[in-house]
């Protein structure tokens, strides 16, 4: 591996701007760190560079441990946005900095300065100022001043930025052929996603100091796991949908796209279906694709080669649509057309359209929606408005559905009815939680989050599980949370006794375990703990340590879960996050 | 008006015929006043007070420390801008207000302020006088006073020019392996010696004007501690009028010739990068 990412977390302020990002960047690759401003890919690739440090994980380049390694002794090379060139200094001295640090002999420098030229395709240009060349010009003497010095890795951030479309253009077929010539290992930083799809081997999405997501572009965009990067990569239409074992069921009608899965329980799922996988066809029997419902065209925007529409869908169609397009809150369904189609099916605003969709694509997430719960409708209501609640479905951009249980409770009693539970019941925290949780949890509730009125956006997600059926439950539901809450994730592992040594290699067992399957299997980095003793009172006695904490806690059975955490859940300090996952 | 060309700023005539007037009224026509009347003397007159032994020990003096004044600014003045420049401290804000102190203060109540400090009893001078150091009465303590009041033009002069020095500069230096007294050297003092040198003629031409705070700390003591100003004045308490505007000329003679090299060399530092670029 040519760069290597272990953990690498970045505080400012005491919040996490670099969050436990674990990458390996191949030899020769040119990665891209895309994220939104404020994202923490900058930060990130001054940690690489070494020009700031990390508070907590190592970085290593090609091998070699350079996590408390100064700059100028990483052999890198970086491109700034604005050049930074030495404005002082003519091109020939830009160019050779590098060299006369090293104390190169005068001939030998001059010999790489007018290689170097030759490669940015600026010879001739040895004697200007930089203020005597255009932006273009500067950025390719930045980026031969900083291979002169043959560095192993070169960094480029957001080199493109302050350049007009065209000249961006020709800089970025530069910059990859430079790259490909001297197969140097390259990690460049945008926001811009079609430079990232321009020019990257694989491509890397950052959230609030998070790694989303890794992977080659098209599979990125075919693919998205997460509904970030389904939305910030491209435009996406997401829905709530149901796995059935039929199939996608997308506003109760079967799409068909998954695998039959006879017998599995039915819950509910995030759908994307990009704006070019939605058609629009002047009937049903007219459409090549699985029929949704009809539609009204709200709205037609010719833009070149493609014309994007906004369809609105029927009332009867049931299909909730939790994000359409960039995520502008507009509810209407984003459909984009080719010319092609345009010529063989006319559309104006107000026409009524049938709407297929042609490929839905499921996200993994566990967590797809919530559902406030509570006894009166009143009460209901105002805990679906608690601030936590609120900021959670807004990052997740999905909504909040209300329910009215006047039993809830009362053991004796059944549900009210109003059919299954799905994606995450909510209930507010105010006494009895114990004996409300078991009740909604003997009665179908998988994931229930219990959640005190004035619990805020944790700092740090306590993780942990009684119980190993839950495990991967836990740790994708943990997954899930965290990518939407700029928080650090630790997993608490707590064992029964004392500590000896026998039990603590048995525990550090277990933690590299669940440390290596939340990386692997989940994309999720946690840093893990191990204590001794009651789980209840261990885990009381590590929330109450530092203020803002969530615990998100997976059960496999119900028998032994109330003694455990009755003390803890009854307090009803903290939210906590119940996953209910029993053996197969 | 011939030089008069379309613009899109109206009022130039305006504005450069106060700009001329002010000029005139103020700076030009005292200044020829002062010429005249020293060359209403006759000239060997002329010679004799501005050659007297007395007077060339002032010259000496006054010049001497001012250009040495300036220099400690320089040097000390880059290092206190760049701090408040750069770091981010509990009471920046008050250090900040502290630099104008200087220009707020009469002279005077820093000149005796001062000789409290460093006179042989005073609270530092002292501790000096066992080690053979004297400040009070001798031209360290001259050069100190002359240090503190140009001090603020030195700092704010730099300031502005250190605010813009771009911190990707130094880290782009940095990742291309240069050490930090090497980007310090080659990077960031080329960048703000142009500001620098103003400072440093500003601190100058304060310093060599200054007479207020001198007056107390330097003891007066004829060739030794008299600078040129106070000799000025004991001119015209003689009511010598010509010869103190004799020691004025030269006064004059001196800076403007000082001043202009200085600029003459900051316009040739100019050159010498454009004339690198063709």
């Amino acid at each position: 591996m040519s760069i290597t990412l272990d953990q690498v977390t970045k505080h400012y302020a005491g919040v996490p701007v670099v969050n436990d990002v674990s990458l390996d960047i191949a030899e020769g690759e040119f990665f891209v760190l895309l994220g939104p401003s404020g994202s923490g890919k900058s930060t990130l690739l001054r940690a690489i560079a070494g020009l700031s440090g990390v508070d907590h994980g190592r970085i290593s380049l090609h091998g070699r441990d350079v996590t408390h390694v100064a700059a100028r002794k990483r052999g890198v090379g970086l491109v700034f946005q604005n050049y930074a060139l030495f404005r002082h200094m003519t091109v020939a001295d830009n160019i050779e900095f590098a060299l006369r640090v090293r104390h190169m002999r005068g001939r030998a420098r001059r010999k790489r300065r007018a290689e170097l030229l030759r490669l940015v395709a600026l010879e001739g240009m040895d004697d200007r100022l930089p203020a005597q060349l255009s932006g273009g010009q500067q950025q390719r003497v930045a980026v031969a001043r900083a291979l002169a010095h043959k560095p192993e890795v070169l960094l480029l951030d957001e080199p493109f930025g302050a350049l007009d479309a065209k000249i961006r253009e020709e800089l970025r077929r530069t910059i990859r052929g430079v790259q490909r010539e001297l197969r140097i290992t390259t990690v460049l930083v945008t926001h811009d996603q079609e430079e990232a799809f321009a020019m990257a081997d694989r491509i890397g999405i950052m959230n609030q100091g998070r790694l989303f997501e890794v992977g080659v572009p098209h599979e990125l965009y075919a693919r998205p796991a997460t509904r970030f990067v389904a939305t910030f990569l491209g435009a996406a239409n997401l829905f709530l949908a149901r796995r059935t074992p039929d199939g996608i069921q997308v506003g109760g009608k079967t799409m068909g796209m998954a695998e039959r899965s006879p017998g599995a329980p039915e819950y509910e799922v995030v759908a994307v279906v990009r704006p070019e996988e939605v058609e629009v066809a002047p009937a049903r029997e007219t459409l090549g694709s699985r029929y949704l419902g009809h539609g009204v065209v709200d709205e037609v925007t010719f833009t070149g080669a493609l014309e994007r529409l906004r369809v609105s869908l029927d009332e009867a169609v049931h299909a909730p649509l939790l994000a359409a397009g960039d995520g502008d809150g507009s509810t209407a369904l984003q459909v984009t057309r080719t010319r092609h189609a345009h010529r063989g099916f006319e559309l104006r605003q107000g026409q009524s359209v049938a709407v297929g969709l042609r490929r839905v694509h499921v996200l993994p997430t566990p967590l797809s929606s919530f559902t406030a719960c509570a006894t009166t409708a009143e009460l209901a209501d105002a805990l679906s408005r608690q601030p936590l609640l609120a900021e959670l479905v807004a990052r997740m951009k999905t909504r909040v559905a209300l329910r009215v249980e006047p039993a809830l409770g009362d053991a004796a009693q059944p549900c009210a009815g109003q059919g299954e539970f799905f994606g995450t019941t909510v209930i507010a925290a105010e006494g009895d939680n114990t004996l409300r949780a078991e009740w909604l949890l003997r009665r179908g509730v998988k994931d229930l989050l219990v959640l005190p009125a004035h619990a805020a956006p944790p700092q740090r997600v306590l993780i942990h599980w009684m119980g190993d059926a839950a495990r991967s439950a836990t740790l994708a539901v943990s997954a899930s949370v965290l990518r939407h809450v700029p928080a650090e994730a630790v997993y608490v592992g707590i064992f029964p006794g004392h500590l000896d040594s026998e039990r603590h290699s048995h525990g550090m067992r277990e933690l590299l375990d669940a440390r290596s399957e939340a990386q692997a299997t989940h994309g999720l980095e946690m840093r893990t703990e191990l204590h001794f003793g009651d789980v209840g009172k261990e885990l009381t006695r590590r929330l109450a340590e530092a203020p803002a904490q969530m615990l998100i806690v997976g059960i496999s059975e119900l028998e032994h879960f109330a003694d455990a955490l009755r003390a803890l859940l009854d307090g009803g300090r903290w939210p906590v996050l119940i996953v209910q996952r029993g053996a197969p | 008006m011939s030089f008069r060309k379309p613009s899109v700023l109206p009022g130039f005539g305006l504005t450069f015929g106060f700009t001329t007037f002010f000029l005139s009224a103020i700076v030009l026509l005292p200044l020829a006043a002062l010429v005249l009347s020293a060359a209403s003397m006759h000239w060997s007159d002329f010679v004799r007070v501005v050659s007297s032994p007395r007077a060339l020990g002032s010259y000496r003096l006054s010049f001497g420390a001012s250009l040495l004044a300036a220099t400690i600014n320089l040097v000390f003045g880059f290092i206190i801008a760049w701090t408040l420049v750069r770091y981010e401290f509990p009471g920046r804000k008050i250090i900040d207000a502290l630099i104008d102190m200087p220009f707020a203060l009469p002279t005077a109540v820093s000149g005796i302020a001062l000789t409290t400090v460093f006179a042989q009893n005073g609270w530092i001078g002292r501790y000096l006088e066992p080690l053979g150091i004297k400040v009070a009465y001798t031209w360290v303590g001259v050069t100190l006073a002359l240090t503190l009041i140009s001090m603020p033009f030195a700092v704010r002069a730099v300031q502005p020019a250190l605010q813009e020095v771009q911190r990707d500069l130094e880290e782009a230096a940095e990742t291309l392996g240069a050490k930090r007294p090497y980007v310090l050297w080659r990077i960031i003092l080329p960048t703000v010696l142009p500001a620098l040198l103003t400072g440093f003629t500003l601190a100058f031409a304060r310093a060599v004007g200054e007479y207020g705070s001198v007056i107390f700390i330097a003891g007066n003591l004829p060739m030794k501690t008299e600078i040129t100003p106070l000799l000025i004045v004991i001119h015209l308490e003689e009511f010598d009028y010509q010869g103190a505007a004799a020691l004025g000329v030269v006064m004059l003679g001196i800076s403007f010739v000082i001043l202009l090299a200085i600029n003459l060399l900051q316009a040739w530092g100019r050159r010498r990068h454009v004339r690198a670029a063709h």
